[in-house]
C-alpha cells in the first residue's frame, strides 16, 4: 500500500527520524531529571500538531529526507543514529536549506514537551489543568500603599478644583 | 426562529447588548436579542484540561483569523500594525478578556477644551458615574476605594491579590516614587450573586471555568432572561433593512443552517463592537442611504481607535508565582496618564501588570526573544526564566484620526458571504511617541523591581480587542453619526451602544464605560419613549 503524507502522516522510518530530531531540539538534561523529547514519545503528538497545519507538512517531509541524506553523507543510516554532536551539526547545516525546518518543528516540540506531566513534575510544578483546585494566594498587605494614599489628586477634573 | 414584530431588537449579546436588554427589560416591551455566536460551556474551557496553555493558540486563540471556530467571521487586518481580536459568543468579547475594570477618568470626556485634539464628548463622567456604581455592582468589581487617580469610588468587592509578583513589581514603583494600585477588576473575590469567587486559575483570557470573571453569559444575560428578555444564538445579521419612511424596520439574518430569516423590529439596537456595528451599517445599503446606514455624515467606520499596546517583559532572578492569579488584573499604574506636553506628546497611557507564563508559554517567548536556545544549552537556558518572568502592558491613548477606519472588504467574505471588515490603521507620530515613552518607564520600573533583563514588543500586533470611534457620538449631525445618547441622527428608530460610539479612547480598557454607556443609554429610551423618533 503507497503512502500517502497528506493523509496518512508520517512514515515509520519518518517518525524513527523524528523522534531523533526532537532528541536533538531537546535533549536529557545533565543531571538526568528532564528526559530528551524524542526519548519522551513525543512523536505522536507532534505528528498529530504536524498533520493540523498542512502548509507545514512538506517543510518536515523535506526536511527529514535531507537530515537523513546528510547522516548518511556521515556514515550514519539514519539521522536517529548520529551522535548528539553530529545530530546538532546537521540540524545547524539544515537550516541554510530548509530554514523554516527547525522553528517550525521547535515550535511544536516545546509545546508538546512543557505539558508533559513528567517534565512539568521534574520542573517542581504541579502537573494538573488549573481548574478546579486553582491556587492559594496568601493575603496581601495593603499598607504598601500609604504612600500612594498620600499624594495629591493625580487626575484632572474639568468641572473644576 | 420568532418573525413576528418585536420593539426592540439588539444586535449582538456581549458587554453593550447583555447590559442593555437588562436594563431596558424594565419596560416589558418586547425585547429580541440575535447573536450569532452561541452559549459557552464553561467545563470545556481549556483551564479544564493539560493542553490549556496550546490552546490558546488554536481555538481560543485571540484573532478570529486563525481560531476556526464556526461563528468568526474574518477580518482583513493587513493594513494595520493592530490585529483584530473579538469573539463571538454570549457574552461577546467578555469570554476571552482579562476583566480590567478601570473607568474613564473626567478629564477624558474633555479632550478638546483641555488639550486642545480631538474632540470633546457631548456627555461627560458626571453623566455616567451613577451608571458606572451600577455596572460596578451588577457585574462585580473588585478594587480598593482611595486611589487619587480617579474621583472617590467604592468597588463592591475587595482587590484581587497582588501575590509575590504583585509585590515584587509595587516595590519597584515605591522605590521610582510612581502611582500604583490594585486594579479595578470585573472579578468576584468573594462568592457573589450566586457566582463562586476566584480561585485564582490564570488563564482568564481563555474563559473562566470557575464563573468567577465577570463575562455578561453569567451576570446581565440570566437576569435579562428573567426579566422576559429573549436571546436567540446562532443567527447572524445580514443588514438592517429600511422602509419607506426611512426608518429602520427589521434585520435580515442567516440561521445556523443559513437559511435567510426576517425579523422586524420597531427599534434596532446595534451592540456589534467598533467594527462589527460599522460593517453591518456599511452592509445595509438602500436607496435612501446608498453609502450604507445612517451614514449621511460620512462617518460610519471612520476614527477607528484600537488602544495601540506595548508588551514589556522582565525577567527575574527569584522565582515568582507568577503562575498563580488572575492573569491581567494585579497593579495598575496611571503615573503617565494626564497630559503633559513636557513628554513631546499629548494624552497618556497605563501601565497594567501582567502575571507570569506558563511553562510552555516561558518555552515559546523563550524561543521567540533568542533566549532558550534548542540543543545542549536548552535546558540551562529555560531554567533561567522559568516562573521568573513578569510584565507589563502599556494601554496608549490613540486620537480619532478619519482615515483609520473600517470598511467592507471587496473580495473576503464570511461563512454566510457578508463581506468582511477591512480595517486601515496607521499609527500616529503622537501614538509613536508614546509609545515609545512608556517602553522606556516600563523598563525603568520593572529594572526598580529588581529585573536583570527587559524586553519590549510595541507595538503589540495581536491586541486588537479595543475597538472604539467608528460610530462617534456627538450634537452635530455632520461630524457625528449617533447623539449624545446613542440615537443615530440619520434613523431616528436605530441606536449604537457599542464602543463605536466613543469620541475619545482614554488610555484604560473600555468595557466598563462601555456598559455605563450602553445602561445610560437605555435609560435615555425610557425617559424618551413617548417621542423617540422625534
Amino acid at each position: 500500500m503507497s503512502h500517502d503524507p497528506q493523509a496518512d502522516g508520517l512514515s515509520e522510518e519518518q517518525r524513527r527520524e523524528l523522534a531523533g530530531v526532537l532528541d536533538a531540539l531537546i535533549p536529557a538534561s545533565g543531571d538526568g531529571r528532564l528526559p530528551a523529547a524524542g526519548e519522551l514519545g513525543l512523536v505522536a503528538q507532534v505528528e498529530e500538531a504536524l498533520m493540523r497545519t498542512p502548509d507545514f507538512l512538506p517543510v518536515i517531509h523535506q526536511g527529514l529526507a535531507a537530515a537523513t541524506d546528510l547522516a548518511g553523507r556521515l556514515g550514519a543510516g539514519g539521522f536517529a543514529s548520529l551522535t548528539a554532536a553530529d545530530k546538532q551539526q546537521v540540524l545547524n547545516d539544515l537550516a541554510t536549506e530548509h530554514p523554516a525546518l527547525v522553528p517550525g518543528l521547535i515550535f511544536h516540540a516545546y509545546g508538546a514537551y512543557y505539558q508533559e506531566p513528567q517534565v512539568v513534575e521534574a520542573l517542581g510544578f504541579e502537573s494538573r489543568p488549573p481548574f478546579p483546585l486553582g491556587y492559594a494566594m496568601e493575603p496581601d498587605d495593603l499598607t504598601l500603599l500609604e504612600r500612594v494614599r498620600q499624594r495629591p489628586k493625580l487626575y484632572r477634573d474639568p468641572s473644576g478644583p | 426562529m420568532p418573525e413576528e414584530s418585536v420593539d426592540v431588537l439588539i444586535i449582538g449579546a456581549g458587554a453593550a447588548g447583555a447590559a442593555f436588554a437588562w436594563s431596558l427589560a424594565d419596560t416589558r416591551m418586547n425585547i429580541l436579542c440575535l447573536e450569532q455566536g452561541d452559549w459557552m460551556d464553561p467545563s470545556q474551557y481549556p483551564s479544564t484540561g493539560s493542553d490549556w496553555e496550546l490552546r490558546s493558540f488554536s481555538d481560543f486563540g485571540l484573532s478570529p483569523n486563525g481560531r476556526g471556530r464556526p461563528e468568526d467571521y474574518p477580518v482583513n487586518d493587513d493594513e494595520s500594525p493592530i490585529a483584530v481580536s473579538n469573539f463571538n459568543a454570549v457574552g461577546g468579547s467578555t469570554i476571552l478578556y482579562a476583566a480590567h475594570f478601570p473607568r474613564f477618568h473626567p478629564a477624558d470626556f474633555r479632550v478638546k477644551s483641555l488639550d486642545g485634539v480631538a474632540d470633546d464628548w457631548p456627555i461627560d463622567y458626571a453623566t455616567l458615574e451613577s451608571y458606572y456604581e451600577q455596572n460596578d455592582v451588577m457585574m462585580g468589581v473588585a478594587g480598593l476605594e482611595g486611589d487619587p487617580a480617579y474621583p472617590p469610588k467604592q468597588p463592591p468587592l475587595p482587590p484581587v491579590p497582588l501575590g509575590k509578583l504583585g509585590q515584587t513589581l509595587a516595590q519597584g514603583f515605591d522605590r521610582l516614587g510612581w502611582h500604583w494600585w490594585p486594579s479595578d477588576s470585573a472579578i468576584a473575590t468573594r462568592d457573589y450573586e450566586g457566582r463562586a469567587a476566584c480561585i485564582n486559575l490564570g488563564p482568564c483570557l481563555s474563559g473562566c471555568a470557575q464563573g468567577a470573571k465577570a463575562s455578561t453569559d453569567v451576570t446581565y444575560w440570566p437576569a435579562a432572561m428573567r426579566r422576559g428578555v429573549r436571546l436567540e444564538t446562532r443567527c447572524r445579521v445580514r443588514e438592517i433593512s429600511v422602509g419607506e419612511n426611512g426608518l429602520a424596520d427589521g434585520v435580515i439574518y442567516y440561521d445556523a443552517d443559513g437559511v435567510e430569516h426576517r425579523q422586524k423590529a420597531e427599534v434596532v439596537v446595534l451592540a456589534c463592537n467598533g467594527v462589527g456595528t460599522p460593517r453591518l451599517l456599511l452592509n445595509s445599503r438602500s436607496k435612501q442611504f446608498p453609502d450604507g446606514l445612517a451614514n449621511r455624515s460620512g462617518l460610519v467606520g471612520r476614527n477607528l481607535m484600537f488602544h495601540p499596546y506595548a508588551h514589556v517583559t522582565g525577567v527575574f532572578e527569584e522565582p515568582l508565582e507568577g503562575y498563580k492569579g488572575p492573569t491581567g488584573c494585579c497593579i495598575i499604574s496611571q503615573e503617565f496618564y494626564e497630559t503633559d506636553a513636557s513628554r513631546g506628546f499629548v494624552r497618556g497611557y497605563s501601565f497594567e501588570m501582567i502575571r507570569g507564563m506558563g511553562l510552555v508559554g516561558t518555552a515559546l517567548w523563550g524561543m521567540g526573544t533568542g533566549q532558550v536556545p534548542w540543543g545542549a544549552k536548552h535546558h540551562e537556558a529555560y531554567a533561567r526564566l522559568v516562573d521568573r518572568t513578569a510584565g507589563m502592558v502599556v494601554i496608549c491613548e490613540d486620537l480619532p484620526e478619519p482615515h483609520n477606519r473600517v470598511t467592507l472588504d471587496p473580495e473576503l467574505v464570511d461563512g454566510n458571504g457578508i463581506p468582511a471588515p477591512k480595517i486601515n490603521y496607521q499609527l500616529s507620530e503622537n501614538s509613536r511617541k508614546m509609545l515609545d515613552h512608556s517602553v522606556d518607564r516600563a523598563r525603568e520600573v520593572l529594572e526598580a523591581a529588581g529585573a536583570h533583563k527587559t524586553f519590549a514588543d510595541a507595538p503589540l500586533r495581536p491586541a486588537g480587542w479595543h475597538l472604539m470611534g467608528t460610530a462617534r457620538m456627538g450634537t452635530d449631525p455632520e461630524r457625528s453619526v449617533v447623539n449624545e445618547w446613542g440615537r443615530a441622527h440619520d434613523v431616528h428608530n436605530l441606536f449604537v451602544i457599542d464602543g463605536s460610539v466613543f469620541v475619545t479612547a482614554a488610555g484604560v480598557n473600555p468595557t466598563n464605560t462601555i456598559q455605563a454607556l450602553a445602561l445610560y443609554i437605555a435609560d435615555q429610551i425610557k425617559k424618551n419613549l413617548t417621542n423617540l423618533f422625534d
